[in-house]
C-alpha cells in the first residue's frame, strides 16, 4: 500500500476536472471511431455501385467513340467524291480521301475494303497489320451491314468500325479505327472519378500488359500483376492490395471476338482507392480536432468553474469548522442561501454553530454560576476578585467577606434537603439585599459557604457591612411557613491590607471566617495572628503524630468520689502530652485541633488502650475502679467505633462495663441520628454512658430521655460558682433533681473546696470530682493518693464527728 | 465458289435430256437457294461465238416517283437511250458509278434535256446521291434472247436457235448484283427446261 496520494485524490476539484475531461475525450474518441466505421461501411456499400456505374460510363464512352467512328466512316462512305474515286479505282485519290476523313474524327487507321472485304487501300504503311481488325469486323458487317468492335492490333486494343460504301448498292467498306488511348481513361476519370486501367495479353499464358491507365505507372503495373483470369467475374467489387493501399476494382472483359486467336484478351479495370474513400476528409478531420480542442477548453473551464462552485463553499465550511473549533461561535456561516447540498450542509453547520454556542453558554453558566441560587460560583467569584483588584483605583481597597452557615447540616437532616435548598436561596437573597452598590458581588462558593465582594472600601466599611449581614441573620428565615433560625460565621479580609493578590485575599477571608467560627463572637477581620495560630496548629499536627510514636502521651487519672461516703468509686482518664521542649501541653491546645483534623480517632483509641492496661494494673493493686473516657463528636460519627472498641477490649481482656464513656451535649447535636445509633450500640455492648459538661448546651429533656445514659456530669462552671451565685446553685439543684427523677446518677465537676463538697452532699448529688479531692495525676500516683485520701478522709470524718 | 459448283451440277443434269431442233424454247425456273421462286429475274442467252443483232430500244424511261426509281429493274439493249423524268416535287441527283455506264444527272427537276445512252452491255447500278434508299438497275444486253421471270419464277425465251450459249441469270437481290450469274447452255432445237438457283441476299438469311 502506497502512502502517497496522487494529486487528484487530494482535491475534489481535480477529480471533477479529470472526470469530465476523461468523459469528453472518451466520447470524442468514440464518435471518431464510429465515424470511421460508418464511413468505411458506407464506402464498402457505395463503392461497388460506383464501380458498377463506372462500368456503364465506360461502356457509354466506348459506344460514343464507336458512334463517332461510325459517323465519320459513314460520312466518308456517303461522300460522292469518295464514291466516285472508289469507282474510278484511283488509289492515290482514295488514300488521300481516307487520310482526310480519318483525320477529321481522329481515326488513326482508315482503309477501304472491297465489297468482299479485300483490302483495297489504306493510310497505314503496313496495311497487313489491319487484317486482324478486318477479320474481326467482316463477319459482323456482312451480316448486319456495318460493324463496330474492339480488337487487338499489335498488342494494342483498337476500336474499329466498318461501314459499307454504297453506290447505291454496297461497292466496298470503309474501315476506321483508333486505339483506346489515354484520353479514354482521362474522360472516364472526369466523368466517374474512377481510374481506368486497360490491360491485355496476346495469349493466355502471357503476362498482362498495361495499355493505358489513369493511375501512375507503379500502381498500374501492380494492378496488372494481379491474377486476373479470363473467366467472367461477376463480383461487383474485388478488393486488391496495391502498394499497401486497398483498391476496389471492377473487372470487365473487353470482347475481342472469337477465341480462336490464341486467347488474346483485354480487360478494363475500373478502380478506386478504398483507403481514400474511407479516410476522413481533411477538413472534417480538422473540424473534429478543432471541436475537440474547443470542447476541452470549454469543459476544462466549465469543470473548473463547477469544481470551484463545490470546493469554495467546502473550503469556507472547513474554515468555519476551524473557527468553531477555535471557539468563535459568533460568525455566521456563508452559503446558506444556496438550495443545493452545500446549502444544506451550511445550514447544518449553522444549526451546529447555534447549538454549540448554546451548549457553550450552558457550560459557561454551569462553570461560573450556581444553578440553585443563580449566584456566581467560586470560579466566577475568583475571577471577579481578580478583576476587581486589577481595576481598583490606587489607594482604594477590595474587600472579601466570607460566610459559612452554622449547622446547616442540621437543617438538612431535620427539615429535609428541600428546605435546605430553599434556605440557601433565601440566604443568597438576603445577602444580595445587604449589598447595595453596583459592582459588588454575592456568590455561593460551596455547600453552605457564601462570599461577598466589595469593590472599594476599607476595613471599617467591610466590618460594618459584615455586622449588618450578621444582624440580618437575626430574623428567622420563613420557609414554607416554617421559621428557621440560622447563624453564620463571617470572616473579612481586605486587599492590599491583608493580601498581595486575589487568591491570597480569598484565602485570608476564609481563615478569618474559620477563626470567627471557632471564636463564635461575631464577624472576624483577618489578623496575621490567626494565621500564625493556624501555622502553629500545622506544626502541632506533625508533632502530635510524632508524639504517639515517641510515647510522649501520658494518661492521667482524676479521682471520682462518692459524696456520701467519700470513697473512691472511679476515675476519669485524661490525656496529657509531655512535649520534650514545651513541657506539659494542656489538652485545650491540641484536643480541638485533633478533633478538627480527625486525629482524635487515634487519640481516643490510644486512651482506651492505656485505660484498659491501667485498669488491670489498678485491679491487681486492689483498686478495681471503673474508668471514664471522653468521646468526641467525630468518634460518635465513626460507624466502626463500636467494632474497634470491641476488638480492643477483647484483646485487653477487659469488660466493657469497666468503662464509662463521656459525651458532651454538643457532640450529639451535629448529626443526632448517627450519634444516637452509635450510642445505642455502645450501650448494648455494656459501656456505661455519661453526659459531660451538662448545662452548656441546649439539650432538651425529651432528647435526654431518649439517650441510653446512666450518668450526667454537671458543668464545672455551675459548680464552681454555686457557693456565691444563687442561680447557679438553683441550676445545680434542679439538675440533680431532674436526673434523679429520670434515674440518672449525677456527678459534679469542679469541686474546689469543702463547702461545695458539703453543699453537694446536702443536695444529694451522687459523685464529685475536683481539685479539692484530687487533680488529674499519673496512674502510678493514684494508689498513693488513695491511701493518703483515705487517711485524710478519716481524719476529716473524725473532725466532723468531733465537730458535731 | 460453292455457289458456282451448284450451278454447274444442276445445268449439266438438265442438258443430258436435250434433243436437237432448229429453234427451241428455253424455260428457266429461277429460285433462290431456299427454293423460293424469284420473280423479276433477268434471264438471257448470250451466244458463245458470233453475235445476234439487236436494235436500240426507244422510249425507255426510268422515272423517279415517290423517291423511288420506277421501274427498279430496266432491261435495255445496247445503245438504248433512257430518259430520267423526275415526277417528284423534290430534286434528285441520279448517278451511276458502274463501269457499264458512269454518269451523273446533277440535281434536277422535270426531265433532263439529254437522255443517257447505255452503249455497253452490262449492269449499271443507279442511285440518287440525295436519297440513299433509291436504287435502280439497268441491265444492258447485247442479245435479243432475254426474258424476265414471272411471279412463279419462270422465265421463258422462245425461238432460240440451236447453238452454244451462255445462260446468264441476274437478279437485283444477288449478293453481288454488279454481274450476272452465267453458265454455258447448249441449245439444239429442243426445248430446254432448266433451273437457276441464285444466291440472293434474302435466301442467305
Amino acid at each position: 500500500m502506497s502512502v502517497r496520494t496522487r494529486w487528484w485524490q487530494r482535491s475534489i476539484g481535480g477529480r471533477i476536472v479529470l472526470l469530465s475531461l476523461g468523459l469528453l475525450l472518451t466520447v470524442q474518441l468514440a464518435s471518431f471511431v464510429a465515424l470511421r466505421t460508418s464511413l468505411s461501411e458506407h464506402a464498402h456499400r457505395v463503392l461497388p455501385n460506383q464501380l458498377k456505374a463506372g462500368e456503364r460510363v465506360l461502356q457509354n464512352l466506348l459506344d460514343r467513340r464507336a458512334q463517332t467512328l461510325i459517323s465519320g466512316a459513314r460520312l466518308l462512305a456517303a461522300d460522292y467524291g469518295f464514291r466516285e474515286a472508289v469507282s474510278s479505282n484511283d488509289t492515290e485519290t482514295i488514300v488521300s480521301v481516307l487520310a482526310n476523313h480519318g483525320a477529321r474524327i481522329g481515326a488513326t487507321e482508315t482503309a477501304l475494303l472491297a465489297s468482299d472485304f479485300r483490302l483495297r487501300a489504306s493510310t497505314d504503311p503496313e496495311p497487313h497489320s489491319l487484317l486482324p481488325l478486318v477479320e474481326r469486323l467482316a463477319a459482323q458487317a456482312a451480316e448486319s451491314g456495318q460493324a463496330s468492335a474492339l480488337a487487338l492490333r499489335s498488342g494494342q486494343p483498337y476500336q474499329a468500325v466498318l461501314v459499307p460504301v454504297k453506290a447505291p448498292v454496297v461497292v466496298g467498306w470503309v474501315l476506321m479505327a483508333f486505339p483506346l488511348d489515354q484520353q479514354l481513361a482521362t474522360d472516364l476519370k472526369s466523368l466517374s472519378a474512377l481510374d481506368l486501367t486497360l490491360i491485355s495479353r496476346p495469349a493466355r499464358r502471357e503476362p498482362w500488359a498495361v495499355n493505358l491507365t489513369s493511375l501512375d505507372a507503379a500502381r498500374a503495373a501492380s494492378l496488372a500483376g494481379q491474377p486476373w483470369s479470363d473467366r467472367r467475374d461477376d463480383a461487383a467489387m474485388t478488393s486488391v492490395g496495391v502498394l499497401g493501399e486497398e483498391f476496389g476494382v471492377r473487372d470487365t472483359t473487353l470482347r475481342l471476338g472469337h477465341e480462336s486467336d490464341g486467347g488474346a484478351s483485354a480487360r478494363a479495370l475500373l478502380s478506386l482507392s478504398v483507403d481514400e474513400a474511407v479516410r476522413l476528409p481533411h477538413d472534417l478531420l480538422l473540424a473534429l480536432i478543432a471541436i475537440t480542442l474547443v470542447a476541452i477548453v470549454v469543459f476544462a473551464l466549465g469543470s473548473v468553474f463547477t469544481a470551484r462552485r463545490v470546493t469554495t463553499p467546502l473550503r469556507s465550511l472547513a474554515d468555519a469548522a476551524e473557527r468553531l473549533g477555535g471557539g468563535d461561535y459568533a460568525t455566521p456561516m456563508t452559503g446558506m442561501q444556496r438550495h443545493d447540498e452545500i446549502g444544506e450542509l451550511s445550514q447544518s453547520f449553522e444549526r451546529m454553530r447555534h447549538s454549540i454556542a448554546a451548549n457553550q453558554a450552558q457550560i459557561m453558566r454551569l462553570a461560573y454560576w450556581d444553578t440553585l441560587t443563580g449566584l456566581p460560583n467560586r470560579a466566577r467569584f475568583r475571577d471577579n476578585v481578580h478583576r476587581a483588584i486589577g481595576e481598583v483605583q490606587a489607594g482604594d481597597a477590595v474587600v472579601v467577606i466570607m460566610l459559612d452557615l452554622n449547622r446547616f447540616k442540621h437543617v438538612n437532616d431535620a427539615l429535609g434537603y428541600h428546605i435546605g435548598d430553599l434556605l440557601l436561596v433565601a440566604v443568597g437573597e438576603r445577602l444580595t439585599r445587604q449589598v447595595m452598590r453596583d459592582g459588588d458581588v454575592v456568590a455561593r462558593l460551596s455547600g453552605d459557604e457564601f462570599a461577598v465582594l466589595l469593590r472599594s472600601g476599607d476595613a471599617a466599611l467591610a466590618l460594618s457591612v459584615a455586622e449588618r449581614i450578621e444582624e440580618s441573620f437575626a430574623a428567622p428565615f420563613v420557609l414554607e411557613e416554617q421559621p428557621v433560625d440560622i447563624g453564620a460565621a463571617i470572616g473579612v479580609a481586605c486587599w492590599p491590607l491583608h493580601a498581595d493578590d486575589g487568591d491570597a485575599l480569598l484565602n485570608r477571608a476564609e481563615v478569618a471566617m474559620y477563626a470567627a467560627k471557632n471564636r463564635g463572637n461575631g464577624p472576624q477581620l483577618y489578623d496575621p495572628s490567626i494565621e500564625l495560630a493556624s501555622a502553629r496548629t500545622l506544626t502541632l499536627m506533625t508533632e502530635l503524630r510524632h508524639a504517639v510514636d515517641a510515647c510522649e502521651l501520658r494518661l492521667y487519672l482524676q479521682p471520682k468520689l462518692a459524696l456520701e461516703t467519700g470513697k473512691l468509686i472511679g476515675a476519669e482518664a485524661l490525656l496529657r502530652w509531655q512535649h520534650p521542649e514545651r513541657g506539659m501541653v494542656p489538652p485545650s491546645h491540641f484536643i480541638p485541633f485533633a478533633e478538627q483534623t480527625g486525629f482524635i480517632h487515634t487519640l481516643t483509641l490510644w486512651v482506651l488502650e492505656e485505660a484498659a492496661r491501667h485498669w488491670h494494673v489498678l485491679n491487681d493493686g486492689g483498686l478495681p475502679l471503673p474508668l471514664s473516657i471522653n468521646l468526641s463528636t467525630r468518634d460518635l460519627l465513626d460507624q466502626n467505633l463500636p467494632q474497634k472498641f470491641e476488638a480492643l477490649l477483647a484483646r485487653r481482656k477487659v469488660a466493657a462495663s469497666a468503662f464509662c464513656l463521656e459525651i458532651t451535649e454538643s457532640a450529639m447535636m451535629d448529626e443526632p441520628q448517627r450519634a444516637l445509633a452509635t450510642l445505642d450500640r455502645l450501650s448494648a455492648m455494656g459501656f456505661k454512658l455519661s453526659i459531660d459538661d451538662f448545662g452548656t448546651g441546649y439539650s432538651s429533656l425529651a432528647y435526654l430521655k431518649r439517650l441510653p445514659v446512666s450518668e450526667l456530669k454537671i458543668d464545672q462552671s455551675f459548680v464552681r460558682n454555686m457557693q456565691t451565685d444563687a442561680d447557679d446553685a438553683m441550676i445545680v439543684r434542679s439538675t440533680i433533681d431532674l436526673a434523679h427523677n429520670l434515674g440518672i446518677t449525677v456527678v459534679a465537676e469542679g469541686v474546689e473546696n469543702g463547702q461545695v463538697w458539703n453543699m453537694l452532699r446536702e443536695l444529694d448529688c451522687d459523685h464529685a470530682q475536683g481539685f479539692h479531692m484530687g487533680r488529674p495525676m499519673p496512674v502510678s500516683e493514684l494508689a498513693t493518693w488513695s491511701t493518703r485520701w483515705a487517711s485524710a478522709r478519716r481524719a476529716t470524718a473524725l473532725d466532723s464527728a468531733l465537730l458535731h | 465458289m460453292l455457289r458456282r459448283l451448284c450451278w454447274f451440277v444442276l445445268v449439266a443434269g438438265l442438258a443430258l435430256g436435250g434433243a436437237s431442233a432448229p429453234a427451241a424454247t428455253v424455260s428457266v425456273q429461277v429460285a433462290d437457294r431456299a427454293g423460293k421462286p424469284l420473280a423479276d429475274a433477268v434471264v438471257m442467252l448470250v451466244p458463245v461465238s458470233g453475235h445476234l443483232p439487236v436494235k436500240p430500244m426507244t422510249g425507255v424511261e426510268i422515272a423517279q416517283s415517290h423517291r423511288q426509281f420506277s421501274p427498279r429493274v430496266t432491261v435495255v439493249t445496247v445503245g438504248t437511250s433512257i430518259a430520267f423524268p423526275n415526277l417528284d416535287t423534290v430534286r434528285h441527283h441520279v448517278y451511276s458509278f458502274s463501269p457499264v455506264k458512269s454518269f451523273e444527272l446533277k440535281l434536277y427537276a422535270g426531265v433532263p434535256a439529254t437522255p443517257i445512252v447505255f452503249d455497253k452491255a452490262g449492269i449499271a447500278t443507279l442511285g440518287c446521291n440525295i436519297h440513299d434508299a433509291m436504287v435502280a438497275w439497268v441491265v444492258v444486253v447485247d442479245t435479243p434472247l432475254v426474258a424476265r421471270s414471272a411471279a412463279g419464277g419462270k422465265a421463258q425465251i422462245d425461238a432460240v436457235p440451236a447453238g452454244d450459249y451462255e445462260l446468264r441469270v441476274w437478279h437485283s437481290e444477288l449478293t453481288e448484283p454488279s454481274a450476272a450469274m452465267s453458265t454455258p447452255l447448249v441449245v439444239a432445237g429442243v426445248d430446254v427446261q432448266t433451273r437457276a438457283s441464285l444466291a440472293t441476299v434474302g435466301s442467305r438469311k
